[in-house]
């Protein structure tokens, strides 16, 4: 993975003293509250409902484990023992002391980590394929370009505010795992007709209060332009993109309001100033970056196959961990781990810092010193050997960490809420920890199969409901929690957006509808190996519309 | 009928003559272009004798034309704006000319000590509104001193600056005096050599680089090439002192103590600029930045003004509109009406970057500590600012900043390192 050099050390040092300057001259009065806020919003920095919420920068979700023991540091040191890993692949912490900031910072620094651009109206952390550079089918390792992205992006003056965020996703496979296409730029790896290896790249994507489904703007950008055309895609969006309105600044409703063709005719015109400049990729500079994320080291292996059918007999737990946990690697005898951070009644997308310390140690010893965060709120240790497994499962076992649930009902998304966030409308960890207990038993599980929940406790959706096979949205109505239900969103290639099949319920009935829903799916599926999503797809909403409100 | 006299008074204070005028013009052309001496011999001899003022400023360039007056008349009234403020090399001058040349009737002109005190108190007006200074100082004396005599000598030359370009050696100034000047049409060359061929001496700070001296807070060193002028009044777009207008000429009110918000070069100091009023005239105003749209409605009319004008570019501006008249500028005006709309980033980038635009552009607005940076780097070289504490900050010079770069931006960052793609730092880093 990617190393500092003295550049990027000095950099993050230098970005460190000056925003400990700017908390300085909050404390003495020098900057107001509305001249600090995007300052330490783009460090960061919430205000949340109880306290500081500090979000650190996990550049397209990989660590190592000495970053990941600072985590766990802090996590013990600075906060309540624990932290969040966020839909952005990063992780936050809920209950930091303003006063413990600046050390916070240093100490992440010392482990070539940072809180940059993790908010504000700026381009966010790059996200990508959790399984970059280990995944069988993958065109190529998206991280090098995802790097030399987080760098081009690192506090660009020109697009520091911009009418609103800004985020980039990148996937190097053809199947989508980083939601592409519901970002404001997406980038899909693709080969053009002559065999050469660039971008397609998607625009106006997005979720929260109008989700739209990103277009095709450009259906080939070679590496070299990549920087340059995403330049001009910034440009014509901060010199356009509405600012008069907060809720409708984002470049999604640019697109939408003036139409993709407009849009690439604007960035076309821009492209063809800005091309071939000082943004021009050398291929050896990406050939050096590449570097940084050769292969490891693998062993020759001779056992390359997981018997899942005998472990399951052997040990059902286990068995069911390894079919849903692993995902292939490109190296025989190797496989990329899942370590769900969703037990069952758990708040999704947190760990404790002696879990945190452990994963770091398991990336250490079985992982080549390496470990990934996933948008679903997930760790991954991509790189782990097949005779390595069970040593691997007997350590998440022992610290809550041996789910093995990903991609089945119980592997939900769901963001903070109302327990912690100020925006939210309503609870959504409790409601997550509900449905997750009401569908824990392992063979309910198997019998439901893939089928995705996610969960957001207000409009501004960073719990991608949108996009769930099952949606759920919190709101208020008249001093009500109510729950929205939507059904048939897909983050992946297949992109959708969920449909909202009627009025929304109390969070006590939310679990029992999301049952009915369920049966509706398996007493109308083809086969039990005919996924929610699929059925959903051939036999439409209705069933479930019926399945929710009976037969009005 | 007493009120029509005075109407007719009030609308035509002066009537000129025409034949007088036509007198003055046929002299030009009369003399050889170089030979000065033949003019001030006419001018002294036949057309004011014992009329005619010759004013020095002994400058750089001062003692060629002494040194005719010498040849002349050694006891013509030489003035001398004493106005204060001048470098001591300058002054020891005065005396080294007076010796060597033989002149005796060199005359200092000082300011009214009611005017110092009224509108100088501090003596930095010279900062704080550079047109004013050179009124107290310059014009007001001088006006006072010549108003006894019916023309004055200038030691002005053509090639000295463009407004000068086709200056004569005789003209009539609108009150109806005489101008006469001798060194028309010498080149920097021609003064070299006189000076050469007459061993006169060099004002003491020549040698260091000055080549048109006034007074010591106004003056600055010019660079190789550079037009010789140009080191007076440097960054304020001034160019003459007043005096060498006609002496009716309207010049501004002095102002003392003006707040100072101009940061530019690394101080803050007078600015020349007005802003933009409604109900201003695009074709009149002078130092004022015009709102794009304005200009782009009325352009003959700005193109026709003038004065030195500037342009004010808001937010939704589209810079690519004025894209062949940024010439016309002297100044442009990126207004960030909040510090969170960064569209003016953009606007800068593509007028610095794109299409080239040399002269000074200028943040205005909400401008503050944590954005100067980013202006910088986006081409932006002037800051107006308001916010206490970011004066502070820039006066102490500690803007809390990041002085090395990710991405190329701008023109004048350097690469880092063995590898330069993307990395960059500041210029003097």
């Amino acid at each position: 993975m990617y190393r500092y050099d003295e550049f990027d050390a000095a950099f993050v040092k230098e970005r460190t003293a000056q925003f400990s300057d700017q908390v300085a001259r909050r404390l003495t009065g020098e900057l107001n509250e509305d001249q600090f806020r995007p300052l330490r919003l783009m460090n960061g920095l919430y205000l949340q409902l109880h306290a500081y919420m500090l979000r650190i920068a996990v550049p397209y979700g990989t660590m190592n484990s000495k970053q990941m023991h600072m985590l766990a540091h802090i996590a013990r040191t600075y906060d309540r023992g624990y932290g969040h890993f966020t839909t952005r692949q990063n992780i936050q912490f809920n209950w930091p002391k303003l006063r413990d900031i600046p050390k916070i910072l240093e100490d992440l620094a010392s482990v070539e980590m940072h809180a940059i651009q993790t908010s504000g109206n700026c381009i966010r952390n790059i996200t990508t394929d959790q399984f970059a550079g280990a995944t069988a089918d993958e065109i190529i390792d998206p991280r090098p370009v995802a790097e030399i992205l987080r760098q081009w992006s690192s506090l660009h003056p020109e697009f520091s505010y911009l009418p609103r965020k800004f985020k980039i996703a990148m996937t190097g496979s053809p199947t989508d795992r980083a939601a592409i296409r519901f970002h404001d730029i997406g980038l899909q790896a693709t080969t053009s007709a002559l065999g050469e290896i660039g971008w397609q790249v998607w625009v106006g994507g997005g979720l929260g209060r109008t989700p739209m489904i990103g277009k095709m703007i450009s259906g080939f950008v070679p590496h070299e332009h990549l920087l340059a055309y995403l330049e001009s895609i910034l440009r014509v969006y901060n010199r356009y993109g509405r600012r008069d309105n907060k809720y409708k600044a984002r470049i999604k409703i640019l697109v939408h309001e003036e139409g993709i063709d407009s849009i690439r005719q604007q960035v076309d015109e821009e492209f063809a100033q800005v091309k071939g400049g000082v943004l021009h990729l050398p291929q050896d500079e990406l050939d050096r970056i590449g570097k940084y994320f050769v292969e490891p080291a693998y062993e020759l292996v001779n056992e390359t196959r997981v018997d899942v059918a005998r472990e399951k007999i052997l040990n059902p737990l286990y068995g069911r961990w390894l079919e849903h946990n692993l995902h292939g690697h490109r190296q025989p005898g190797y496989v990329s781990v899942t370590i769900s951070l969703k037990p069952i009644g758990g708040a999704p997308g947190d760990a404790t810092d002696a879990q945190i310390d452990v994963v770091a140690d398991l990336a250490e010893r079985y992982s080549h010193d390496e470990l990934r965060v996933t948008h679903e709120q997930n760790l991954v240790l991509p790189h782990v050997k097949i005779t390595d497994l069970p040593a691997v499962y007997a350590r998440l076992v022992e610290h809550g960490l041996a789910e093995g649930n990903a991609g089945q009902i119980t592997d939900m998304i769901c963001c903070p809420g109302l327990d912690f966030c100020a925006l939210a409308n309503a609870r959504s960890i409790p409601l997550a920890q509900e449905i997750s207990r009401k569908f824990g038993s392992p063979e309910r599980q198997a019998e439901i199969g893939d089928l995705k929940i996610k969960i957001s406790g207000c409009i501004n959706a960073c719990g991608h409901h949108h996009v769930a096979h099952i949606g759920i949205l919190g709101v208020e109505k008249k001093g009500t929690e109510l729950y929205q239900i939507t059904v048939g969103g897909d983050a992946t290639e297949q992109a959708a957006i969920g449909d909202i099949l009627g009025h929304g319920f109390i969070a006590e009935d939310v679990p029992a509808a999301i049952e009915r829903l369920v049966d509706a799916y398996i007493a109308r599926r083809q086969s039990p190996s005919e996924p929610f999503i699929d059925a959903f797809r051939r036999i439409g909403k209705e069933p479930f519309k019926e399945a929710l409100y009976g037969n009005a | 009928m007493a009120t029509l006299d005075l109407a007719v008074a009030g609308l035509r204070p002066h009537k000129r003559d025409a034949l007088r005028e036509l007198g003055i013009m046929s002299l030009n052309g009369m003399f050889d272009e170089m030979d000065g001496v033949a003019v001030l011999r006419q001018a002294t001899e036949h057309l004011l004798p014992g009329d005619l003022a010759i004013v020095s400023s002994f400058g750089a360039d001062s003692s060629v034309l002494l040194h005719m007056v010498a040849q002349v008349d050694k006891s013509l009234p030489v003035y001398f704006l004493e106005t204060g403020k001048h470098f001591p090399e300058t002054l020891d001058y005065v005396e080294t000319l007076k010796r060597q040349l033989g002149l005796t009737n060199v005359v200092a002109l000082h300011p009214d000590a009611k005017d110092i005190a009224r509108f100088d108190p501090t003596g930095d007006l010279w900062e704080t509104d550079p047109d004013s200074c050179c009124h107290i100082r310059k014009t007001e004396p001088l006006d006072e001193a010549v108003k006894g005599f019916g023309g004055w000598v200038t030691g002005r030359k053509r090639y000295q600056t463009a407004e000068r370009g086709v200056l004569p050696h005789f003209e009539l100034t609108s009150d109806d005096r005489i101008k006469v000047n001798p060194l028309a049409y010498f080149s920097d060359a021609d003064i070299v050599s006189y000076k050469l061929k007459y061993g006169l001496p060099e004002h003491p700070l020549y040698a260091k680089g000055y080549k048109s001296i006034g007074c010591a807070p106004c003056t600055s060193i010019v660079a190789e090439g550079e037009d010789p002028r140009a080191g007076r009044w440097r960054g304020l777009n001034k160019k003459e002192c007043g005096i060498h207008f006609d002496f009716n000429g309207a010049i501004a009110k002095p102002m003392a103590n003006q707040e100072l918000n101009l940061f530019k070069d690394g101080a803050f100091v007078a600015d020349p600029f007005h802003s933009w009023a409604e109900g201003d005239d695009a074709g009149s105003v002078s130092y004022t930045h015009i709102p794009l749209a304005v200009f782009v409605e009325n352009r003959d009319a700005v193109l026709a003004n003038p004065h030195p004008v500037g342009l004010l570019v808001s937010p939704a501006d589209d810079v690519m509109a004025v894209k062949g008249d940024l010439d016309r500028f002297s100044s442009i005006a990126i207004n960030f009406p909040a510090y969170t709309d960064g569209r003016g980033y953009s606007s800068a980038r593509l007028l610095v970057e794109r299409l080239g635009y040399k002269g000074e552009v200028r943040a205005v607005g909400d401008v503050l500590h944590d954005q100067i940076q980013l202006m910088r780097r986006c081409g932006i070289t002037a800051f107006v600012v308001k916010h206490e504490p970011t004066k502070k900050a820039l006066i102490d010079g500690k803007l809390a900043t990041v002085d090395i770069f990710y991405q190329p931006v701008g023109l004048t960052e350097i690469p880092v390192g063995t590898r330069p793609f993307l990395r960059r730092a500041v210029e003097n880093a």
